[in-house]
């Protein structure tokens, strides 16, 4: 059948490969190329792993968990295992490939679990799909890392955050509260990490971020306190019940203000310090010349309590510090006993100290140190006699033993002490209310009472209460007798009588019984005139009358001298009555009788008659002139009654302002009684709110 | 020619083949014709005895079955998200779990239905694609009845697919709960089109002329 054995089998052999294959093997080709090309490719796409420690796992499970960065999965994890030493879990997380040069050794991640806090509850949704990794990095490409450190709290900084780092720190009777947001006006700008105690450990030290956008609101002279909790004032004017808001009452923050305007910008790790109170901060503000405080020890023999943390220390009466720290001290090889002596730290601002140069705390030192050489010793001394608290007084000890500023063994001078000032702070505080005890508060108030009540009693006696009508009725009487008719009709009276009398002198003239008597009588016209012409002027009458009367008295008329006389006691009769408003109708009278007696004389020819009525005009005039000497006396009287009344008065208002201040202290006491009532009332249908307050 | 009259006498029955007689029947309308005629009469097929490049395209539709039921096996098949967690679960990883539920029957179902027929397949085909170039122990009878049986059975493997389909359909409320179908579905359904391709690719009546064929012509054109 065949007859070439050797040329043909090999083209048809090479023939039968090309052709025969079918075109039908394109298409496994095609899907075998496809197939690597998808393999190519998703390996080439595929990211780094890395591994993350972490304490426990939390919840972290393989091919499920995932890694985010900024809320977007970057990855997930791959295994999860432990560290060798079985000391930490690890994540195995395979991550994108296109964010993985930024996962470098600056990366931190942190476990994102539900949690519930008083400023609001986060991560609520790993509640229902489980635990995620959140991570942080910055947007450097940095040296690759492979193994990271997880932690169990998101960190307070995370990358790409902005903003302006600072930290805080305690005072020395202030707290921290950490991982509190920090508010302004309420608004939170700001948040407060994890605090660490400082190395000496007398204070506490906390990062804090400000965000980039409320950079500009912190200055050098922002002072921040804590807002956190709320605080209880009891003072005369009640109770007083201060929180900022119901988050930071819970959950406690820290706020800020700016007191004074002009301070510089800060930069990143600026220090502050965290104030207790607004007060305390607001205070600190204007202490600017304030410089860091000298920091000493004292040791006192005597352990009293009544010292506390933030009790002043003073110098010549000038607070120059405050304690900072108290606490007991055993130390046998130093005292030769095991006795425990009080150890307080002070804290003095040498800008108190009124140094001349360099004001810090090391010039502090050595002024101290000098004058501790001339003497100078720290000694306990009651700062307050109502509460028994103590102070510490630094006072110059005559012929002190000698002593100098030592170095303890935590580098602080050591001040020595002289005897305290105080016998027993107990006793004392005992003695104190003691004393308030035995304040006669009782008596006080009983006498007070029976004061006020015979002050009223006085007051409104009827008697006191006519005194004025009396005095003004009288006052009235005396217008009315100046005024009055008959008054007025005196000198008109007066007149015609010494017309009449005139007449008389005329008639006795005609007679020629006196010469003399004429030019008298004339002069007494003169004056009688005068007297006219002034209503008021009775003393000048009187002195008229008395001249008249000296002129009359000249007269060698004996019976004139008795029927004047007598006349005297008639006229000596209506003024003695004690109606003064009688006193013109009773002289009208008189003078009528006088014109009577003169008619009579002249009539009569009785000479002695107008003797006797002049002399008891005259009379009646001196009695006049006295009654008008005692109205001054009366008056004065009246005066003293009234400066008597007006003391008396006064006394009682004196009274009154010492009633009126023990009322309201009594009002005050009352006022905090029910300030404290009221609270204790709060707490106990609330006492979760002294719980929750931190 | 003797050999095969031999062969087939020393078979219980006496089945000659069309090209042993000279004839070639249209596969199309069954008409046949005398061996040589290039188209048939009657439908304008063409006409060939022995379909020379059936096996090459058995083998490959078959490389490509295979191809894709093996990424059909490892991605999930349905991807079933409910309120608050993503589940993707592949063939046999769905099985097991709904035989950890109890559900031995249906487990059994899919794991009949999604790996043991498809298996079943490839090598049936496999094994069918081999045996017409090797002499085969079994007889050629009972190779037709397999090739039928991969035929027949071939389209429930689909039954996979029509779940995956009816399910992510019906399935979507939104955020309650939705199911969705896997990558693996895509490569389940392609595995199972090329294993019925090749199974179709495949030409029967090679079957009955295994024994001559290394003297025989292997077409005709």
């Amino acid at each position: 059948m065949t007859k070439t054995p050797t040329d043909v089998p090999i083209s048809p052999t090479r023939k039968m490969f090309l052709s025969g294959a079918s075109v039908i093997w394109i298409i496994p080709i095609l899907a075998l190329i496809v197939a690597l090309f998808v393999a190519y490719r998703s390996y080439a796409e595929r990211g780094p792993l890395i591994v993350v420690e972490f304490e426990a796992g939390a919840g972290i499970s393989a091919g499920e968990t995932e890694l985010r960065f900024r809320d977007v999965t970057v990855g997930v994890v791959e295994k999860v295992g432990f560290t060798s030493d079985l000391e930490k879990v690890t994540a195995h997380i395979r991550i994108d490939k296109d964010v993985a040069p930024y996962i470098d050794s600056g990366a931190v991640f942190w476990v994102v679990q539900p949690e519930v806090t008083a400023q609001g509850i986060t991560g609520l949704s790993t509640v229902l799909s489980g635990v995620y990794i959140e991570g942080s990095w910055d947007q450097q490409v940095g040296p690759p890392a492979q193994r990271f450190q997880g932690s169990s709290t998101q960190p307070l900084i995370r990358g790409g955050q902005n903003g302006l780092e600072i930290a805080f720190r305690s005072t020395a009777n202030g707290q921290l509260t950490d991982n509190v947001p920090i508010l302004y006006k309420g608004i939170e700008v700001g948040r407060v990490g994890y605090a660490k105690i400082a190395p000496r450990g007398n204070f506490a030290i906390v990062e804090a971020l400000i965000f980039e956008e409320h950079r500009q609101l912190i200055n050098e002279s922002t002072r921040f306190w804590d807002a956190s909790g709320f605080s209880v004032n009891i003072g005369p004017a009640g109770a007083e019940i201060d929180f900022s808001s119901l988050a930071t009452l819970v959950g406690g923050g820290v706020t800020f203000d700016t007191f004074v305007s002009g301070g510089a910008q800060v930069s990143d790790g600026t220090v502050f310090e965290i104030y207790p109170d607004k007060e305390t901060a607001r205070n600190s503000v204007f202490n600017a010349s304030e410089v860091d405080p000298l920091k000493m020890s004292v040791v006192f023999d005597d352990n009293i309590s009544g010292l506390i943390v933030g009790a002043p220390v003073e110098m010549s009466g000038l607070e120059i510090g405050e304690v900072e720290t108290l606490s007991g001290l055993v130390d046998f090889e130093r005292f030769g006993d095991s006795r425990v002596r009080l150890n307080a730290i002070l804290s003095i601002q040498p800008a108190h100290l009124g140094l001349q140069g360099d004001v810090t705390a090391d010039a502090a030192l050595a002024f101290l140190s000098e004058r501790v050489e001339d003497g100078l010793r720290a000694r306990l001394a009651s700062a307050s006699l109502l509460t028994g608290g103590l102070k510490v007084e630094m006072v110059m000890v005559e012929d002190a033993p000698e002593a100098s500023l030592n170095e303890t063994d935590n580098n602080l001078a050591l001040m020595p002490t002289t005897e305290s000032d105080v016998s027993d702070a107990a006793a004392t505080v005992e003695g104190v209310f003691t004393r308030i005890n035995s304040l006669p508060i009782e008596e006080l108030l009983s006498s007070a009472i029976s004061f006020l009540n015979s002050a009223e009693a006085f007051v409104s006696d009827e008697d006191l209460r006519e005194t004025p009508q009396d005095v003004r009725a009288l006052l009235g009487e005396l217008t009315g007798l100046v005024s009055s008719e008959e008054v007025k009709n005196v000198p008109v009276a007066l007149n015609g009588t010494l017309v009449r009398i005139e007449q008389l002198v005329a008639k006795l003239e005609e007679e020629r019984v006196v010469e003399r008597l004429s030019t008298a009588l004339e002069s007494a016209s003169e004056a009688a005139s005068s007297v006219s012409s002034s209503v008021e002027g009775v003393p000048e009458l009187v002195e008229s009358i008395q001249a008249v009367a000296a002129k009359a008295e000249t007269l060698e008329v004996e019976e004139l001298v008795v029927a004047l006389t007598e006349l005297t006691e008639s006229a000596d009769a209506v003024i003695g009555t004690d109606d003064a408003v009688a006193l013109p109708g009773a002289l009208k009278r008189a003078l009528d009788e006088v014109n009577a007696t003169l008619e009579e004389l002249r009539e009569g020819g009785a000479i002695e008659n107008v003797n006797r009525t002049l002399a008891s005009a005259r009379n009646a005039a001196d009695n006049i002139a006295v009654s008008a000497r005692d109205l001054p006396q009366v008056v004065a009287r009246l005066t003293a009654l009234f400066a008597q009344a007006s003391s008396t008065i006064e006394g009682y208002n004196k009274g009154e302002q010492l009633s009126r201040s023990a009322e309201r202290t009594l009002r005050d006491i009352q006022k905090a009684a029910e300030a404290l009532a009221s609270l204790a009332r709060t707490i106990e249908r609330n006492p979760n709110s002294l719980l929750l307050g931190r | 020619m003797q050999m095969v009259r031999m062969e087939l006498s020393g078979t219980s029955q006496e089945i000659l083949s069309a090209r042993e007689l000279g004839i070639v029947a249209c596969t199309r309308c069954s008409k046949p014709a005398p061996m040589g005629t290039p188209t048939c009469s009657r439908c304008g097929h063409r006409l060939v005895s022995r379909d020379r490049l059936s096996l090459q395209r058995v083998w490959a539709y078959w490389t490509v079955g295979l191809m894709c039921y093996i990424p059909a096996n490892t991605y999930p098949m349905l991807k079933t998200r409910t309120l608050f967690q993503v589940e993707e679960s592949t063939i046999i990883g769905g099985a097991v779990e709904l035989a950890q539920y109890g559900n031995w029957g249906i487990a059994l179902i899919i794991l009949f239905a999604s790996v043991v027929i498809p298996l079943a397949k490839f090598m049936a085909v496999a094994f069918l694609a081999i045996s017409v170039k090797r002499r085969s122990v079994t007889s050629q009878r009972q190779r037709h009845y397999l090739y039928e049986l991969v035929e027949y059975i071939g389209r429930w493997s689909m039954i996979d697919i029509f779940v995956v389909a009816i399910l992510s359909s019906l399935v979507q409320l939104k955020t309650l709960a939705a199911i969705n179908p896997g990558v693996a579905s895509i490569f389940f359904a392609l595995s199972v089109i090329f294993t019925m391709l090749a199974a179709q690719a495949f030409d029967t009546r090679m079957i009955w002329d295994a024994q001559t064929k290394d003297e025989g012509p292997k077409t005709n054109d």
